[in-house]
């Protein structure tokens, strides 16, 4: 039996126990069941990813399983990557639910939650598994669904999960739809729905179909993936979720929207005109800006890490588009090193992603507060939380050490290295791409130095970070195998090139672009090469050379008082806040953020020159939402008020309007 | 012969509908009602007939006990607990009720073109007149103030249906009929609670005094 179909059916059989685990177990023991089934899950699914991206490929077509269009299942060396992706997160974050949920069968040790976890998992697994344009909206709807009651987890908690919960199934939703619409007309288009006769037909489509199918597909992926100006549900409910289920989310899921994306453009219609990929960068350049400003000035950690999840989609969307457009004119060596750049991302982000979040549960979980300005004090208090929180903070601020580090580097090559003769708007876009990388990548060391230093440095602001203690095994033991993960991408991305060659090769965009990397990568093509190993040898040989040296040289340590300008003891009120950090950045950028700042000064009663109180407000709404979303609202709110003067509560009118409804229809058809 | 007698009982099942339009009195309804149902079980012993189908034969049967002697039975019952003879001011007049009801069988005939092309033969030649039945009760429906009225409507919308049902297909499996069969006679003893509490409360059983309850 095939390797992918043995371990992809013992996934999807594995969900089924767990869900039946999750209503069936009690309190006590059922998030042991479920998170250890879930891991089970994501490493099933983890071991077809791995069959599939070493060259295996496996399709079914099961016409009795569901009726009309039945189920096809095909896995091809890009699914077989998201497989791996989301397998892996899944593995990493059943482990971590087994402490986090705990043993209160409250919130997400719920019945419910519970049961629905691992059938989120092989929701995710059945996406980039599907052969077929109905079992793919099939298990996207599934997904989305099961999504919506993992965030619905802890409503009884607070009622602005509701709200994160309604922003999340409207836009999810809407989503759906505009990518049902795309790919019903792809279908009606080829005259066929699996992926086989798409792929076989798209040659032969109009520009304005395959266009139109692009935008309309593009639009709902991108919202899934979280791209401004399509993500206000995610700082939302990525914030409101609970942080195993923002994990698999953030990490996991929003992937999914960047596979949509490249199997529609790169596999299905086979690449296409230089407007679908530059508009697909605009959208990128613009998340990836603005996405990293949100997450700098975000006080509220979870908020922080959601706005980073839009910026690194962004970038991963960049790295598409330009692959896109050096497909299209005629540089396949560079495509191939931008679209490596891209799914290798991906897959960093999830590994740093997941710890991030599974790091921000533990905080949580152990002070109460998702606010930074209230917290501190933590690596005296939860030592191995902050050294693993540590490592996805190396990868996500994309600095040498961490595994954001190199793909964001093969991004920038392939924007850098490209042939001159490629049109005046190449020449013009990408400088630009390069500046929005480098100035991302800028924004996001201050916005992680904010989260670790703020967040975990110096002295407790907050009794519940003062009164914090270290997170069960599980926990620790979920996100020390994250940083693993996370640290080997980091030092040995090596030897996923193998695996990246296939898959764009599988994906005719470019010849596999890094063939025959050894310790070094060789970008094919490029005269470029990389060794992250030699670099990690050679940050930590300095580090510890320096150590020693200032240890065998300087004069013997001394313990003195940190200088106080005589004032008396340092106290928790004069430490950085996560506020006052990015202050400096938000006047910087003060035209982008429209922050609202309030400053009330109360005089003393004796004199107007003596202060006795300030008090600062400051709030910073989400510009593209008060924009664009507010008034959408406001209209639909109107038109639904405006549509009660039809129900008027005549049964006549009503019994008018079903008739007036079948005649249209009937007439409809004549017409035709 | 057996295609000349269905083309009769067609015909007289689309005439019983356009006499439910024109005719006032709520017993005259009930008897026109009647009178298609016997046009409705014709066409199911026809086609039981045709086919030498015993199963279809049961559903015609089942069709006739239900429309010829239940259906009427409970409504002629209806209508001695509420003394209103007549239709007395329907929102559409009559005259203009009959025009939209050649309209409305023009566009059945029309509507059903690509269904006949399908399987061209004479039952399914025939089924635009139960497109037409159904169009027409909706119409009454719609138009009527008495509640009987109304309920004739929906019973004259079912009808329609079954003989689409009946024509375009061949003949329906017994249990979908009893199905169906079992949801109308419950529907129709709703609405008759329903027209007797109204007429407790209101008075009379003009349904648009239920706008009142409208917030």
């Amino acid at each position: 039996m095939n390797g992918v179909a043995a371990s992809l059916g013992a996934a999807f059989v594995l969900a089924g126990v767990g869900g039946v685990a999750g209503l069936a177990v009690p309190a006590r023991w059922r998030s042991a069941a479920v998170g250890a089934v879930t891991a089970a899950v994501g490493v099933a699914g983890a071991v077809s990813g791995v069959a599939a991206v070493s060259g295996t490929g496996w399709q079914v077509r099961l016409p009795g399983l569901l009726p009309l269009a039945g189920v096809t299942l095909a896995v091809d060396p890009l699914a077989g990557w998201f497989l791996l992706l989301i397998g892996g997160v899944a593995a990493v974050v059943g482990v971590y639910t087994i402490g986090y949920a705990g043993t209160s069968g409250l919130g997400p040790a719920a019945r419910g939650s519970s049961a629905v976890l691992p059938v989120f998992v092989a929701a995710m697994l059945l996406v980039p598994a599907a052969g077929s344009v109905s079992t793919f909206l099939l298990a996207w709807e599934l997904m989305a669904m099961a999504s919506l009651l993992l965030v619905l987890s802890e409503h009884r908690h607070s009622r602005a999960v509701r709200s994160a919960a309604l922003w999340y199934a409207a836009m999810t939703q809407a989503g759906f739809v505009v990518v049902l619409l795309g790919l019903a007309w792809l279908a009606a288009a080829v005259g066929g729905e699996s992926f086989a006769a798409i792929r076989a037909g798209a040659a032969g489509l109009s520009p304005v179909v395959s266009g139109g199918v692009f935008l309309l597909c593009v639009a709902g992926f991108a919202s899934k993936a979280g791209a401004v100006p399509l993500h206000p549900w995610l700082p939302r409910a990525h914030a409101e979720a609970p942080s195993h289920v923002s994990a698999l989310m953030s990490a996991a899921m929003v992937k999914l929207g960047v596979y949509g994306i490249v199997r529609l453009g790169f596999d299905l219609l086979g690449g296409g005109p230089r407007w679908w990929w530059l508009l697909l960068g605009a959208l990128g350049a613009v998340s990836a800006l603005y996405g990293i400003l949100q997450a700098a000035v975000a006080a509220d950690l979870k908020r922080l890490l959601a706005f980073s999840t839009s910026e690194n989609v962004g970038l991963i969307l960049l790295g598409l588009a330009a692959a896109g457009v050096w497909a299209e004119a005629g540089q396949p060596a560079v495509a191939g090193v931008a679209l490596a750049a891209a799914l290798l991302h991906a897959a960093n982000h999830a590994g740093f992603k997941t710890l991030l979040f599974c790091g921000a549960g533990s905080v949580l979980r152990a002070t109460g507060t998702r606010d930074l300005d209230r917290m501190g004090g933590l690596s005296r208090r939860m030592p191995a939380t902050t050294a693993l929180f540590t490592v996805g903070v190396l990868g996500a601020a994309a600095l040498p050490l961490g595994n954001g580090f190199i793909s964001e580097w093969l991004l920038l090559q392939s924007l850098l290295h490209r042939d001159p003769a490629g049109g005046t708007v190449l020449t013009i876009a990408a400088p630009v791409a390069v500046a929005v990388v480098a100035l991302t990548a800028g924004v996001g060391v201050v916005t992680y130095v904010k989260a670790l230093g703020v967040g975990f440095l110096a002295r407790p602001r907050g009794e519940g970070a003062a009164a914090a203690v270290e997170s069960p095994p599980s926990m620790l033991a979920g996100m020390g195998l994250a940083a693993a993960v996370c640290a080997g991408l980091a030092v040995v991305p090596v030897v996923l090139a193998p695996a990246l060659d296939r898959v764009v090769t599988g994906l005719r965009a470019g010849p596999g672009p890094l063939g025959g990397s050894s310790a070094t990568l060789r970008l094919a093509g490029i005269a470029s090469t990389i060794s992250p190993l030699w670099i990690a040898v050679g940050v930590v040989g300095l580090a510890v050379g320096c150590a020693a040296a200032g240890r065998a040289l300087g004069r013997a340590r001394r313990r003195v008082p940190a200088w106080d300008c005589g004032d008396g003891p340092l106290t928790a009120r004069m430490e950085y806040t996560a506020t006052a950090f990015a202050e400096p950045l938000q006047r910087v950028f003060d035209d982008v953020l429209a922050p609202e700042q309030a400053v009330d000064v109360t005089q003393s009663a004796e004199s107007a020159y003596l202060v006795r109180a300030v008090e600062y407000r400051r709030r910073l709404p989400d510009r593209v939402e008060a924009r664009l979303y507010r008034p959408l609202i406001t209209a639909v709110d109107a038109i639904g008020r405006a549509a009660r003067a039809l129900a008027t509560g005549s049964v006549h009118r009503y019994l008018a309007y079903m008739l007036a409804a079948l005649v249209a229809v009937l007439l409809a058809g004549v017409v035709r | 012969m057996t295609d000349q007698l269905l083309n009769l009982a067609c015909g007289l099942f689309l005439l019983t509908a356009v006499g439910v339009l024109w005719r006032r009195e709520l017993a005259a309804l009930i008897t026109l009602l009647t009178v298609q149902g016997v046009a409705l079980a014709g066409i199911a012993v026809l086609l039981a007939v045709d086919q030498r189908h015993a199963e279809t034969a049961g559903v015609a049967l089942a069709v006739g006990i239900l429309k010829i002697a239940v259906l009427p039975y409970l409504l002629r019952r209806i209508l001695a607990r509420v003394p209103e003879a007549r239709e007395t001011a329907p929102l559409v007049n009559v005259a203009t009720s009959l025009l939209a009801a050649a309209a409305l069988t023009l566009l059945a005939y029309a509507a059903a073109r690509p269904l006949i092309d399908l399987a061209p033969s004479p039952t399914a030649g025939a089924a635009p007149v139960g497109i037409a039945v159904m169009l027409i009760g909706f119409f009454l429906a719609a138009t009527r103030r008495r509640a009987i009225s109304q309920i004739v409507g929906v019973l004259l919308i079912d009808n329609g249906i079954a003989a689409v049902a009946f024509l375009a297909t061949g003949g329906v499996p017994l249990l979908v009929e009893l199905g169906v069969s079992a949801d109308l006679l419950l529907a129709v003893l709703v609405l008759q609670v329903l027209t007797t509490r109204l007429h407790a409360a209101f008075g009379g059983t003009d349904l648009d005094d239920l706008r009142e309850l409208h917030d």
